[in-house]
């Protein structure tokens, strides 16, 4: 119908981490999962409303899976059935929104119940439900009619810590959204994240750190509903300050300068004769006058 | 009138210029002009200072003689006299032709130079314009540098490209009607030339003619005429000049056609234009010998024969000119292209070509050149990569196990409430964080450095930059001071560097002041000049206390 046809799909990821939230609702109990839920559906609302095209999708990130809040994959649009009473709208809502809530609603209650933190497993994967994003921004474009354009961004809501062993799959999953041009927007609820600082800043998505839980909303319908093309006419925060510095391998520590093994790329704060990760022996040939200025060298092979 | 060691060349009486009637003087040095009666010059030019003469076409009823200068000016000489005024303005012509070339002086030729340099460079050209038009330094400092480096590319940019000759140029010589049965052709030089160079034998014929036989225009007339022009050519009678050139073409063909393609992966003579008919591919029977053919087949075939002759002779010109420079090596050259054929296919040349066309590499077996295996001990490490440790929260079961009760609780009353979701108050404190000058809004400002500054202002910063660097390097590349030109130069620089200052830095400070510019434009700036003083103050104090 309309001649500007190019579809917007927003893919939500919500860091369901049930020990952090648990925890939360003991520290604050104003601000608990139920009122981010609620925070989501509005902001997923108002997306929708926003041009009849747009798209969604909702994933919740758990430490043991993540999982589909929307679309569900026994549910089509326009498929109503279901008892009497939850058919139909019951305050006047558009009919997409109300069976889309409650699908979301239903759908976190369910994954809530089937919870069960086994012992190490306390961190959320998020690398894991950023790619399953991927996947479906990749699956739905591919079903696109013929002549029709989609763009599409990735809004993660972030509760608990970033989680270090997921370092790889998450840079691997940032490129791949790079490539695709594909953004990916961050609002942090605790405490910053350097990785998704990074994702932000390489896909050109807008990082946040909201300050007050409780208004949520205002921030998520504020900054993050336009998409990208309408947000360079706003006046949007400025982007953050990345620290992009590597750490050493082998003591952990934040460096400017270091030496990088030809072979295996670890990087080191010194250099040693043989590299510890892929044990290949190096060799500098020094002239004396050259010695002040080793710790700038790379090694050679 | 003219000093009496002047010789006088050629005196030429009748010649009007600005609408006065009198005499044109050549002297051995310049050429001057006096009015009917009167015994000194009004005009008079130094051939040094003629850049070129330009006379009037053949065609018009008035006669003239036009000097240009170079500094622009024009002056123009109306030969009057009934009966030789074409003589006489061709001979002052002549004269000045040969006088003309002997003056040309160099130093005008450094200006033009100079010129071309400012014209071809716009940065350049504003860079002058910063620094010599606003007098902060003289002009002999400015070209000081430059003007050494181009000489050098000058001599690089001469040895340009020969222009070849265009396949078509006979056809550009498009004739047009005169009115009365007549055709006019215009040839131009480029086309002459491309004539000469393309038939050499038309040339000879053209330096045995002319202009002994025929004038110029007369051979042209003869050439287009003839039928060795026209298309259809059939060699009449041997009163046609150029019926030898068709003969000699006939020839050079026939060689052509004998020497053959040498390239053995070739074979030209395996093609053949028998058809059986419409759409239907070649038959292979023997071929029709050439008696059979008919009248309109003969002279299809010459024209045909001449087009290829034509194109080959094209070729040749430019081959021509490369083996005249290989002549020094001793190599035989021949007129066509099949010197370089044959050169090319060299037996390795060959061998490497019927190589490529057997082998495919991937149908190759796999040489077994296996690469060094990464052997990792430590691969733990690649799976939190280069990030640093970060305080991890720690736990406890028991904490994790009330934490996802409490969680498991929770969720299982949720109902959404999404009227309830924001107060007015929050909402309007998130407002006010986001709007700008909000907590989240700061730093924002600074990077739209480039929207607030208007864009002239920052083209006349840019202009500011360039000139200042090019003072600065001046100034700087004095030291280490060790000859008295280079301590002379230092204390120029560094009252150049403070009239810049004065000159330049200042207004546009004072500019952007007015404006209410806040942002501070100008400071790096003045901080390179103020090194520069602080360096020469150094040097200056160190300067006395040696002489002290």
């Amino acid at each position: 119908m309309a001649s500007d046809d190019e579809l917007s799909l927003l893919v939500i990821v919500v860091d369901v981490n049930p020990i952090w939230w648990g925890q939360q609702a003991q520290r604050e109990p104003e601000f608990t999962l139920s009122k981010c839920m609620d925070a989501v559906m509005v902001m997923s609302n108002a997306h929708l409303v926003m041009t009849r095209s747009n798209k969604l999708a909702i994933i919740a990130s758990h430490c043991r899976e993540s999982h589909f809040l929307y679309p569900n994959k026994h549910w089509k649009a326009g498929d109503f059935a279901g008892d009497e009473s939850s058919c139909g709208s019951r305050d006047g809502k558009y009919e997409l929104l109300t069976v889309g809530n409650d699908l979301i609603s239903e759908e976190i209650k369910n994954l809530m119940e089937r919870t069960e933190v086994r012992g190490q497993q306390t961190e959320t994967l998020l690398a894991g439900s950023l790619a399953k994003a991927l996947c479906y921004i990749h699956r739905v474009t591919k079903e696109l009619d013929a002549g029709q354009e989609m763009k599409s961004r990735i809004l993660v809501i972030k509760a608990a810590d970033d989680s270090a062993l997921q370092y790889m799959n998450f840079m691997n999953v940032i490129f791949a959204a790079q490539k695709q041009s594909i953004l990916i927007d961050a609002c942090v609820l605790d405490a910053d994240s350097g990785l998704l600082q990074q994702a932000c800043d390489i896909t050109g998505g807008l990082y946040l750190k909201v300050p007050q839980k409780i208004a949520l909303a205002q921030y998520l319908l504020w900054v993050f509903l336009p998409d990208s093309d309408q947000r360079s006419q706003l006046v949007l925060p400025p982007p953050v300050h990345v620290d992009y510095r590597a750490a050493c391998f082998c003591h952990r520590n934040l460096i400017e300068i270091g030496y990088v093994c030809s072979v295996c790329l670890s990087i080191f704060c010194n250099f040693s004769p043989i590299c510890t990760t892929c044990e290949t022996a190096f060799k500098i040939a020094l002239p004396h006058a050259m010695k002040a200025k080793k710790k700038k060298l790379k090694p050679t092979t | 009138m003219a000093t009496s060691s002047e010789e006088v060349l050629l005196v030429v009486k009748r010649v009007r210029q600005k609408k006065q009637d009198g005499a044109l003087y050549l002297m051995a040095e310049r050429v001057a002009w006096a009015p009917e009666g009167k015994d000194r010059f009004s005009v008079s030019h130094l051939y040094a200072d003629i850049r070129c003469q330009k006379i009037s076409p053949d065609g018009k009823s008035k006669i003239q003689l036009q000097l240009v200068l170079h500094t622009g000016e024009t002056t123009n000489f109306h030969f009057t006299s009934e009966s030789s005024a074409m003589k006489d303005r061709d001979a002052a012509k002549d004269l000045l032709q040969q006088l003309l070339p002997k003056f040309k002086r160099k130093a005008n030729k450094e200006l033009e130079e100079k010129n071309r340099m400012l014209q071809e460079d716009p940065l350049l050209f504003q860079l002058y314009k910063d620094l010599v038009v606003s007098q902060v330094i003289s002009a002999e400092e400015f070209w000081a540098n430059r003007v050494s480096m181009n000489s050098v590319d000058h001599s690089l940019t001469n040895s340009k490209q020969e222009v070849g000759i265009s396949a078509a140029f006979l056809a550009d010589v498009r004739p047009q009607t005169d009115g009365c049965n007549g055709l006019r052709y215009n040839l131009t030089s480029d086309i002459i030339e491309s004539i000469f160079r393309t038939y050499p034998a038309v040339k000879q014929k053209y330096g045995e003619n002319v202009p002994h036989n025929l004038t110029e225009k007369e051979f042209w007339t003869r050439f287009f005429q003839s039928h060795y022009f026209h298309r259809d050519r059939i060699s009449t009678g041997s009163q046609d000049l150029f019926a030898e050139c068709g003969k000699l073409d006939e020839q050079g063909l026939k060689s052509m056609v004998g020497q053959g393609v040498r390239n053995s992966m070739v074979d030209l003579t395996s093609l053949e234009d028998k058809s059986l008919d419409e759409g239907y591919g070649i038959s292979s029977g023997p071929s029709t010998s050439s008696h059979n053919k008919t009248l309109k087949e003969n002279s299809n075939a010459a024209i045909i024969k001449r087009f290829n002759h034509h194109s080959a002779m094209v070729l040749a010109t430019g081959l021509r000119k490369q083996d005249a420079q290989n002549e020094q090596n001793g190599e035989t050259s021949s007129t066509d292209g099949n010197s370089k054929d044959s050169d090319f296919f060299q037996p390795s040349v060959k061998k490497v070509k019927l190589q490529e066309a057997i082998e495919y590499a991937d149908l190759e077996q796999e040489n077994g050149r296996k690469p060094v295996a990464l052997n990792l001990k430590k691969s733990d490490r690649y799976s939190h990569g280069p990030t640093p440790v970060q305080c991890q929260q720690y736990a406890t079961s028991q904490d994790i196990i009330n934490s996802v009760n409490c969680i498991r609780h929770e969720i299982a009353d949720y109902t959404p409430r999404l009227t309830q979701v924001l107060s007015s108050s929050t909402a309007s404190t998130a407002i006010a964080a986001l709007s700008p000058g909000g907590v989240l809004m700061q730093g924002g400002t600074q990077q739209a450095i480039n929207q607030m500054v208007p864009n002239d202002t920052q083209c006349e910063l840019k202009h500011l930059y360039v000139a200042a660097g090019e003072l600065l390097r001046h100034f700087w590349s004095c030291f280490p001071v060790n000859t008295p030109f280079l301590e002379e130069k230092v204390v120029k620089m560094r009252s150049n560097l403070e009239r810049f200052q004065v000159t330049k830095l200042c207004p546009f400070q004072e500019k952007m002041q007015r404006q209410y510019l806040s942002t501070n434009l100008t400071g790096h700036l003045e901080e390179m000049l103020q090194t520069a003083y602080n360096k020469f103050h150094a040097w200056q104090t160190r300067r006395m206390l040696r002489k002290t």
